[in-house]
């Protein structure tokens, strides 16, 4: 049966429907995770223990740091080192290293934190450059409990301090929902420790922004590196392959008669320029810009991406050199 | 500069159209097939729930 998906809102439930009956194939490797964590989680520090005192409530900015193509094309990690930005830094743990090499480190940034919210042993692979190991004691991790336990032992052997949440997922299926019987597991030995449950929205990207203003009460929001689509002149091997090659993807067929329809090129009015996007980043992106929409007032996002798809309500476009100038202080 | 995609002439005018009636043509099917040759391995899933504050995340746990 094939049936036409006549809107951008049922089109957008149809993917989210199927990346869940996709994801829940590794239910059983999240479970595994959280059971290898959970004496850690025990010990360590809830990401709750970031959240400022209502006191220190005031008017933060974020930088959400992601790996999306265009961060390299205009150079933001460079701009971001040589300016004088004195707010927080949320880094997605794929850029880690490329944000510590280019100067981008905890040293010129106090306010640094790691995230990680993928559950699979892939994302070790950003936890393993040496230069992690030089700044990693002052940066604060914040992990979700189904994190691959190789992961999290990688990200503590360079000293990262690990903070947990929660990603939710099934908490609305009630008691015996994973999100809640974990949540129980936890408080086990101390009822006080608890941890908060956030959105992920899909990906690391989307995760960093909500936790920026969720937990970390940032009042601003700007996002370098978060595309959620490709640039025109990237590689096609890296846009069919949703730059995974070597470890996940079997890639897409150009000839097939699906291709156009699934790799399509939408046009990014804040900074005049197009964007390819393949089903995954059309999921990605819908969901953020839903979410920005549906953000706080108090919350203000600033895409400084200077490309993607992420523009419309609520969405405040600049150029990141723009940002720096004008929260620079 | 090399591009994947012919530029159009008017961009601003035409890429909406053609976003649009591409997107009529899709099919779960197709999507299902993406997400199964990809893999979707470094992707998670969007939390819903019939309490839509809580789609924002929670404060505790």
């Amino acid at each position: 049966m094939s049936n036409n998906l006549p809107s951008t809102k049922e089109l957008q439930k149809s993917i989210e429907d199927i990346m869940k009956k996709k994801q829940y194939e590794n239910f059983n490797e999240w479970i595994t995770n959280f059971a290898l964590n959970l004496p850690s989680i025990w010990n360590d520090r809830s990401a709750k223990e970031l959240t400022p005192t209502t006191e220190q409530y005031g008017k933060h900015s974020a930088i959400v740091i992601g790996r999306g193509p265009s961060i390299n094309k205009y150079e933001h990690l460079k701009l971001l080192a040589a300016s004088d930005y004195n707010g927080t830094i949320v880094c997605c743990d794929g850029k880690l290293a490329d944000a510590l090499k280019a100067g981008v480190t905890p040293d010129r940034f106090p306010r640094y934190f790691v995230t990680t919210i993928d559950p699979y042993p892939t994302i070790k692979k950003h936890y393993e450059h040496e230069i992690i190991g030089s700044y990693g004691s002052k940066i604060k991790g914040i992990f979700t409990i189904i994190t691959n336990p190789l992961v999290v032992e990688r990200a503590r052997q360079f000293g990262i301090q690990i903070h947990w949440l929660h990603s939710l997922f099934d908490y609305n299926e009630g008691m015996k929902s994973f999100n809640n019987l974990s949540a129980l597991m936890i408080r086990a030995k101390n009822n006080t420790h608890r941890l908060p449950g956030i959105q992920t929205g899909g990906n690391v990207g989307t995760a960093s922004w909500f936790i920026s203003w969720q937990i970390l009460k940032c009042t601003t929001i700007a996002l370098i590196g978060i595309n959620h689509g490709w640039e025109e002149d990237d590689p096609w091997e890296t846009i069919i392959y949703h730059n995974n090659k070597e470890e996940i993807s079997e890639g897409i067929d150009r000839n097939s008669p699906t291709f156009n329809k699934l790799f399509r090129k939408i046009y990014n009015p804040d900074f005049n320029c197009n964007c390819i996007l393949d089903p995954l980043f059309q999921f990605y992106s819908e969901a953020l810009k839903e979410f920005i929409v549906r953000s706080p007032e108090w919350v203000t996002t600033i895409n400084a991406t200077e490309g993607g798809s992420i523009f419309g309500d609520r969405v405040n476009s600049m150029k990141f050199k723009d940002f720096l100038k004008k929260y620079c202080s | 500069m090399k591009t994947n995609f012919r530029k159009d002439k008017d961009e601003s005018s035409t890429h909406e159209n053609e976003t649009h009636s591409e997107q009529k043509d899709l099919t779960q099917e197709e999507f299902e097939e993406y997400i199964a040759k990809s893999g979707a391995k470094g992707s998670f899933m969007v939390y819903r729930s019939s309490k839509k504050d809580e789609e924002l995340g929670l404060d505790e746990l």
